[in-house]
């Protein structure tokens, strides 16, 4: 059996509890949605430890279990802003999420290279860099949403579903804000330790001398960096917070998303190992 | 002993009348004191707010109680019965608990789910406890009437959003700035509107208070008013836009005062900072095409008062969830009452057994006498423990019997079978095992 199947049916439970949550405003139900996700998390980080026992490090060098490992970074990151915060109203926007990218390792088997290239500080440094900074870029993506749809019904003047259960909208333009200044540290870090390590081993392994600008899955992640650049220096200088900021989230991680699945499976020449 | 309440309310009595009827004006201690004197109330709660009087009492003549209570009214508020009476609602017992639950659940209120009402009726409790005016009847009914204003709110959404201009122009900055500490609001207009807008503001947390005024005189008495509040003057009015999060307009101009084209420009050195604009003149003193600018939050009277039309409408389905909850909380008193009237005979039948231990301990009397002292208290601490043993079933069956009358055949029988004396039965002041609170004597009943 499939480990990653655990781990995605709890998921699944902490999801239904989210959006009972989220829909009844019960508080007793709100603990229990985040009971469930604490325990998935759990689970999650055994599968992923069982993964790192039997490949002699974090299964990160494929698609599928690079997958795997971002959804367990992005429950932990979320557990860590739920519990930061004490504002569960998010939850039902970041467990489809979680659902849907678990259900990709769930159902694909993990093979997990050992590749003599894929060893050292500089490659771990990388993956892990890039992995969290695509969780913050999830969470502010998620965010962002919630804020336009918060935003759209107070100009609007039509008080009513997400006016009565989301925080306000200056906690929410903080927190994106927050979570893109984390994750375009993490993402300018995880590509600078990426050509690094690409320079060090070019001669080792054809897939490594594959990689320049274009190769997609690296023209798209400076795509990333760009996009965020801008977001970070629109809000500093020309006062591009609020909506426009929002928007800005989840674009850019629309692309995350875009160079995670589909790039990453069918397009992508150099980062499959 | 029977519940009873009388009382006046926004649903019975004009404005004028509930004036008249003011026990908070004349004094809650007076009127408990004067009540007690009149001897027809054990114990007494009076219960007045702007929209309501009522007095609770646990009295045992439920009859002449009632009417006692009515002149009572009538008497100490120097209103002519004939005055008070046909506005006047009453009920007994059951009923009685259901209409104070209702009342701490903000059922009754005028704004259906107020949360005020239920602090007014604890702090009611409150005088009354501390002028020893209940006992263990009032006590308990009042206390159970606080948990049910706390399931109320807590399981139901009877109280949820704003339901006034002034509370849903607060709930909307809160949404949109978070916190409002360090906030600041600028009044343009010296009006009524403004100044209470502001006001209330101001007691939800801004910080700073700036009003602008053509005329810098009716600036400065409106900030007088608010307390705390700065004054600028009418040309400095975009600086002082540019500085503020709320602006609240309220001026009597004739033609808007803030066009879109003004409200821009001053966006950019705000560096679109959000904006909430409320706008309550008449006619309005902001172009409604400002509310397009990104980050300008513009809301008219109207739009305020449809979020609180909106906000009573979701109050009316909240209705009966909280009235079921009343009812299940009137039945499980219901249950501590009949409980209640099997005490009496508890009491007697637990001192008739006491009689006979003590007369018999007595009897032995000169045989324990050379007994060692502590042999004596052992004899006595057993002979007390069968006695408790003994009782213990029969106590709390009684307690557990489901109507009165079933309770009046048990007590029958049992006064038959053990000879329980009627003095016991009947004795009103008898000890009861639920007294912790000292019960409230009429004084002359007292020096009896």
């Amino acid at each position: 059996m499939n480990l990653h199947l655990l781990p995605l049916i709890v998921y699944a439970a902490a999801m239904a509890a989210y959006a009972w949550h989220f829909a009844r405003r019960d508080p007793a139900v709100g603990r229990a949605a985040t009971t469930l996700l604490v325990a998935a998390a759990l689970a999650h980080t055994f599968v992923i430890g069982m993964h790192t026992m039997e490949a002699g490090h974090v299964p990160v060098t494929n698609a599928t279990s690079a997958i795997a490992s971002f959804v367990w970074l992005l429950a932990l990151s979320y557990l860590y802003v739920e519990m930061t915060t004490d504002e569960r109203a998010m939850g039902v926007f970041i467990l489809p999420l979680l659902v849907g990218l678990q259900a990709i390792p769930a159902s694909h088997p993990i093979a997990e290279a050992r590749s003599q290239v894929l060893q050292g500080p500089l490659f771990g440094i990388h993956v892990s860099s890039l992995l969290f900074a695509y969780a913050s870029f999830a969470l502010a993506g998620v965010i962002g949403i919630t804020y336009v749809l918060l935003f759209k019904e107070i100009k609007a003047k039509h008080l009513g579903f997400f006016y009565t259960r989301l925080p306000s909208l200056q906690i929410l333009d903080r927190m994106n804000h927050r979570a893109i200044m984390i994750g375009w540290v993490f993402l300018t870090l995880g590509i600078v330790a990426g050509a690094v390590w690409a320079s060090t081993y070019a001669g080792a392994d054809p897939r490594v001398r594959a990689m320049s600008l274009e190769d997609p899955k690296i023209f798209v992640s400076f795509v990333c960096w760009g996009v965020y650049s801008f977001e970070l220096f629109a809000a500093r200088r020309i006062g591009w917070g609020g909506r426009r900021a929002a928007y800005l989230s989840a674009l850019g991680f629309a692309i995350v998303l875009l160079n995670f699945v589909p790039i990453s499976y069918f397009l992508t020449k150099s980062h499959n190992f | 002993m029977h519940l009873l309440v009388v009382g006046i309310s926004h649903h019975t009595a004009p404005l004028e009348l509930r004036e008249r009827l003011d026990f908070q004006a004349r004094g809650i201690d007076q009127a408990l004191h004067a009540l007690a004197q009149r001897g027809s109330t054990r114990e007494a709660v009076v219960l007045s707010t702007c929209n309501r009087a009522e007095i609770y009492a646990a009295c045992d003549e439920l009859e002449a109680a009632r009417g006692d209570v009515v002149a009572f009214v009538s008497a100490f508020n120097g209103v002519p019965a004939c005055a008070v009476t046909p506005h006047v609602y009453e009920a007994a017992d059951l009923e009685a608990a259901r209409h104070l639950f209702r009342v701490a659940a903000g059922l009754d209120s005028l704004v259906v789910g107020e949360p005020q009402i239920l602090g007014q009726v604890k702090a009611a409790h409150t005088i009354a406890a501390a002028g020893q005016r209940t006992g263990p009847v009032l006590n308990r009914l009042f206390h159970a009437s606080f948990g049910v204003g706390k399931r109320v709110r807590t399981e139901t959404r009877l109280g949820s959003g704003a339901v006034s201009v002034g509370f849903a122009a607060v709930s909307l900055a809160r949404k949109i700035f978070g916190d409002l500490a360090g906030r600041s609001v600028l009044v343009v207009g010296a009006g009524e509107m403004g100044k209470l807008t502001a006001r209330h503001m101001k007691s939800q947390g801004v910080s700073h208070v700036t009003i602008v005024s053509r005329t810098m005189a009716h600036a400065a008495r409106t900030a007088e008013a608010i307390g705390g509040a700065n004054v600028a003057p009418w040309d400095d009015l975009d600086a002082a836009i540019a500085g503020s999060d709320i602006v609240i307009a309220a001026t009597g101009a004739a033609a808007p005062i803030l066009t879109k084209a003004r409200i821009e420009a001053l966006m950019r050195p705000r560096r679109n900072r959000a904006l909430f604009v409320i706008d309550i003149a008449m006619p309005r003193d902001v172009e409604p095409a400002a509310g397009e600018i990104e980050q300008v939050f513009l809301y008219n009277l109207d739009d305020l008062q449809a979020a609180v039309r909106e906000n009573l409408a979701r109050r009316a389905t909240e209705v009966a969830l909280a009235e079921r909850i009343v009812a299940e909380e009137v039945e499980k008193f219901g249950i501590w009452v009949r409980s209640r009237s099997a005490i009496p005979t508890v009491v007697a039948l637990r001192q008739h057994f006491e009689d006979i231990r003590r007369t018999e301990l007595d009897r032995l009397a000169f045989k324990t006498a050379s007994m060692p002292p502590d042999a004596r208290a052992r004899l006595d601490e057993i002979t007390r423990l069968i006695v408790e043993k003994l009782l213990l079933h029969p106590t709390e069956q009684l307690k557990l019997l489901g109507d009165t009358e079933t309770v009046g055949a048990y007590a029958d029988a049992l006064t038959r079978l053990f000879a329980l004396s009627e003095r016991a039965l009947d004795a009103p002041d008898a000890p009861r095992d639920d007294s912790r609170v000292e019960p409230f004597r009429p004084k002359e009943r007292g020096r009896r």
